[in-house]
């Protein structure tokens, strides 16, 4: 009986082990959001969601793998298209979210319409101006390479590819992609300190934008309508698509500005392509609205030395670490 | 500690196997895939593509208090695979029940926890893809006074957030059969919608709702 306790014991603390060398909460964040008890991440595991990540097998035409719109060195999402690319050179509708520190997301998608990261691979699949597959297609043909059976099989004991197993691996994965090494976070540690303009900026990015971007995550996971007039062509209404509220009218998820340097262009469908025009639309483009945010109703107000002041600052958000980490590359 | 395990895998054992099985009708006739008999109206025959929806949460009872919960109780049942259509539980010896209780559909806690295996598992295709959530009950066939061309019924029921939540929880007297015969008539279902109105729900609503709440009282034990 003791032995048994004693093998429990260290059994727990060996897991405990694993699960810290895999997945480390940065000092100053707060508890993640998903629950690793039911996808506790392994070595085998993370390689096999990122070998997936990495293979255009996703897509129906073998020509699309996840990172086509979601590149490491652009902190994973795509420069340069404001909206994404599928396969047929479709295009879509949205601009691709850069992917990082995804274990502190409520939902998923700029209206919210994944509940859980593991869910969230199925849309690209299906899509059909992405990947145009299905999550079948995509299992069997895993069930019929070698290369994944032996992955499958390191990463569960069992090389069957099962739907499960596939969307949990991807989630393993990305749940890796850890982002906190930034000048700010390195100032907030206290291992540096920010120049006069960087620390003007960040008094500035408090008062103007951080309700809405709140720190360290720099988004508090809602859904705001921020003045952006509709785009006539795309005519996107948000998620009032996804709750049939009409008070989710024009709302769209507050993202993450952290490594914003890399993920230009910006908002949902990718029509700015500079900082500076971002901060032009909070100053001079808002467009009244019922669903308008309540912290943008009264206007915000900055000279142009003080949109400088900001845009140093966002600068120290980026994660060079992060960026050029090996370890989130295509698998060697 | 063998004492233990010995106590668990009796207890394993020892239990009495009660079989549930699943029937999908329409009204005297059992459902067959892509037979185009059945009669909605006077010239109007529908025909079943497919027809599948899940049970879970079985619970028996007796005098009101619950006497066998089963555990992780996801069941996808499928008119296409005869082996979806059983459902076998190991119930303790001599355990007296009068009433069955069920879910038609899965509960939100599941729909929010992420990929699951089994029935559950999204490549069942009971999952949809442009917005997370189970669909509890898909049917899609054809009628042949329909206006459309080509499907002419595709109801696909699900939603697990308030207002829109689709779960079902039916309540039948079991008596005191032992297995159960559990039959889902589709021609009383049938006759309480109007086809033309409501062919086609792909997604969680108000519609779905009602439509769900329909569906749940055509289950009856033969």
């Amino acid at each position: 009986m003791k032995k048994c306790v004693f093998l429990l014991l260290s059994l727990a603390f060996l897991s405990f082990v694993i699960h810290e060398s895999k997945f480390t909460v940065p000092v100053n964040f707060p508890k993640p959001i998903y629950d690793f008890s039911r996808n506790t991440l392994t070595e085998d595991k993370i390689l096999l969601g990122r070998t997936l990540f990495y293979d255009p097998i996703l897509s129906k035409s073998n020509t699309i793998s996840c990172e086509s719109c979601h590149s490491p060195f652009s902190s994973f999402t795509h420069v340069d298209h404001s909206l994404s690319h599928g396969i047929h050179d479709s295009i879509g509708i949205r601009n691709s979210p850069a992917l990082f520190n995804l274990a502190w997301q409520k939902s998923f998608m700029w209206d919210g319409s994944v509940n859980n990261l593991d869910m969230q691979a199925l849309a690209p699949i299906s899509h059909p101006a992405e990947m145009g597959s299905s999550l079948n297609e995509v299992v069997s043909k895993l069930n019929a390479s070698t290369k994944y059976r032996k992955l499958f099989f390191g990463a569960y004991q069992d090389s069957l590819a099962t739907g499960e197993r596939t969307l949990k691996a991807i989630s393993q994965f990305l749940l890796t992609l850890v982002s906190a090494n930034s000048k700010y976070d390195q100032m907030i540690r206290k291992e540096l300190n920010f120049t006069e303009q960087e620390k003007r900026g960040y008094l500035l990015f408090r008062k103007n934008c951080s309700s809405c971007h709140k720190e360290p995550m720099f988004t508090n996971n809602s859904f705001e309508n921020n003045g952006l007039p509709v785009d006539i062509k795309l005519k996107d209404i948000g998620r009032i698509k996804i709750t049939a509220n009409p008070s989710d009218s024009l709302k769209f998820k507050v993202p993450s500005l952290r490594n914003i340097e890399y993920t230009y262009p910006y908002m949902h469908d990718g029509r700015f392509k500079k900082l500076s025009e971002v901060l032009n639309h909070y100053t001079n483009g808002i467009q009244n609205s019922k669903t308008l945010s309540n912290k943008l109703k009264h206007g915000v107000v900055l000279s142009s030395d003080q949109k400088a002041d900001i845009i140093k600052f966002l600068l120290t958000l980026s994660d060079k670490e992060f960026v050029f980490n090996k370890n989130n590359q295509f698998p060697s | 500690m063998l004492c233990l395990l010995f106590l668990i895998d009796a207890s394993g054992q020892v239990g009495e196997v009660v079989k549930i099985s699943f029937r999908t009708v329409y009204g005297n006739k059992a459902i067959i895939l892509n037979d185009s008999s059945y009669m909605h109206e006077i010239d109007n025959l529908i025909k079943f593509e497919s027809l599948k929806f899940y049970i879970s949460n079985i619970n028996f009872y007796q005098n009101e208090s619950i006497t066998y919960s089963e555990k992780y109780s996801f069941h996808l049942i499928d008119i296409s695979d005869t082996s979806s259509q059983i459902i076998l539980l190991n119930l303790p010896n001599g355990l007296d029940f009068d009433k069955i209780r069920f879910n038609l559909g899965i509960d939100s806690t599941t729909n929010v926890a992420g990929a699951m295996g089994g029935d559950l598992d999204p490549t069942k295709g009971m999952y949809w893809t442009w917005k997370s959530g189970y669909i509890n009950f898909k049917m899609e066939g054809s009628c042949s006074q329909c206006p459309s061309s080509n499907r002419d019924f595709e109801l696909h029921l699900g939603g697990y957030q308030y207002p829109f939540y689709a779960l079902q929880q039916i309540e039948l007297e079991t008596h005191t059969k032992r297995n159960l015969n559990l039959c889902l008539d589709m021609k009383k279902f049938f006759s309480k919608i109007d086809l033309k109105k409501q062919k086609s729900i792909m997604s969680p609503s108000r519609e779905a709702v009602s439509i769900s709440d329909q569906l749940a009282k055509c289950f009856r034990i033969e």
